[in-house]
């Protein structure tokens, strides 16, 4: 090893990232403790490098972007799925339970621009999507993007956001105070979604222009990899509701909100 | 073909998702903050689903970004500023950056402790290309020196020199506007 400036400075830097072999990192301790100089110079090489990761920090990407890439490789429809039709995995319920919050945020999402190389209806597309949703809001302990009771803070924040205006319903009385609000994509399309609280529970109900793909489809209650989702249309709008609650709960709040919305009195428009 | 594709989605949920926000940051400093980062990770996602038909990954972090980086460099390519010759590496960039003079090897301690993030976002932002991926790797995505050689092809020692020039010159940048 030659002792050139050039040679100090790569190893100064191998051992700031611990690079150095045991016995050079030895040494290299020891040539600090005995050179002023030197322990001078790994101290501000130490704090640059601690500038940069403070100010450059690694970023979160885009939950679009992780959800079209999970869409790349579903885990939930697998190609031989359209060999064998609706062919489930014999799971025990608690298996499925567990397993499915991992499948969703892995991979249930179907993402824009991929959903055409899905081999499945569109209306299960979007509520795959959803549920893909609920659970990764869910994990990440994010379950809305604004969080307010107040339906008069979450109406303009969505407004802001989306082309469907919010039908935002209080259920307070109901049981079902509102959480908060967030922006689901559905087929590229900004849409509103609603977090309402029942106990420790949540239901996300998404609102959709009624000619989105699969906006008439369903009805009544199904369940995807662990979670109830409800699916309703009126004379305006499709709604989809994605709940970690029981199927009787989540059908008591269906009617609780289809009741409220029918309500001349609640907020229009 | 069908067992490969449904092999390589399997391969594919294990490996990438997990290395999203890593590949978002390394795109986004490598393109130098476009808008287009999105992209390019997407690209490589791409790409990785479909060399995963043939290929199983030893390490997973090191492969992916290789992949992301490439992405990136396509990306590039077709989005030069003008009047930049390009022929295909980042270390083509250098041969042209008029950047490339030795850095002082002796920052001063004073302008470490600055508070001044975005002149320090700045100063990365313009350090060459290869500069700029070797620190981004190590720093941001914590790769090792073994990960960075094999994930931007280059040998170690060559990693090693890039990472201390960029760490001078970022030095030295900030030290010279104060």
């Amino acid at each position: 090893m030659s002792t050139e400036p050039e040679d100090r400075g790569l190893r100064l830097n191998a051992a700031l990232d611990g690079e150095l072999e045991p016995m050079s990192a030895l040494k290299f301790e020891r040539d600090v403790a005995a050179d002023p100089a030197l322990a001078a110079e790994f101290q501000r090489l130490r704090s640059l490098r601690d500038a940069v990761r403070r100010h450059a920090p690694r970023e979160a990407a885009p939950k679009g972007l992780a959800d079209r890439i999970a869409g790349l490789a579903p885990a939930a429809s697998p190609p031989v799925a359209a060999v064998v039709p609706f062919r489930r995995p014999a799971w025990s319920a608690t298996r499925a339970l567990a397993l499915a919050a991992s499948f969703a945020v892995l991979g249930l999402a179907v993402g824009a621009g991929v959903t055409s190389l899905r081999m499945q209806s569109p209306s299960h597309g979007v509520a795959r999507s959803l549920v893909s949703d609920f659970a990764r809001a869910e994990i990440a302990g994010q379950p809305y993007d604004v969080a307010s009771s107040d339906r008069h803070t979450v109406k303009p924040w969505l407004a802001g956001r989306t082309t469907v205006s919010a039908s935002i319903v209080d259920l307070a009385a109901q049981g079902f105070p509102l959480a908060g609000g967030r922006v689901a994509i559905v087929d590229r399309i900004p849409a509103p979604t609603l977090v309402y609280r029942h106990n420790e529970h949540m239901v996300a109900v998404t609102e959709l222009p009624l000619d989105a793909r699969g906006a008439h489809e369903g009805g009544g209650i199904e369940t995807i990899d662990g979670y109830h989702v409800a699916r309703w249309f009126d004379a305006d709008l499709a709604y989809v509701a994605v709940s970690d609650m029981d199927e009787k709960t989540l059908a008591d709040f269906v009617a609780a909100f289809r009741q409220a919305r029918q309500l001349p009195a609640v907020e229009k428009r | 073909m069908r067992d490969g594709a449904s092999l390589a989605q399997r391969r594919f949920r294990d490996i990438v998702p997990p290395l999203i926000d890593d590949a978002y940051t390394l795109a986004k400093w490598l393109c130098r903050n476009c808008a287009d980062a999105e992209d390019i990770v997407q690209e490589a996602a791409i790409r990785a689903l479909k060399a995963l038909e043939t290929t199983a990954v030893d390490r997973p972090k090191p492969w992916f970004l290789a992949i992301v980086r490439n992405a990136a460099m396509t990306w590039i390519g077709r989005n030069r500023p003008q009047g930049l010759a390009y022929v295909g590496d980042m270390a083509d960039l250098d041969a042209i950056d008029p950047r490339l003079d030795e850095a002082a090897p002796d920052p001063e301690a004073a302008l470490i402790a600055l508070e001044d993030g975005e002149r320090l976002r700045q100063a990365i932002a313009a350090l060459p290309g290869s500069q700029r991926e070797a620190l981004i790797m190590r720093d941001l995505n914590g790769l090792s020196y073994r990960d960075i050689a094999e994930a931007t092809g280059a040998p170690i020692g060559t990693v090693m020199s890039r990472l201390a020039r960029a760490r001078a010159a970022l030095a030295k940048t900030l030290k010279a506007e104060p």
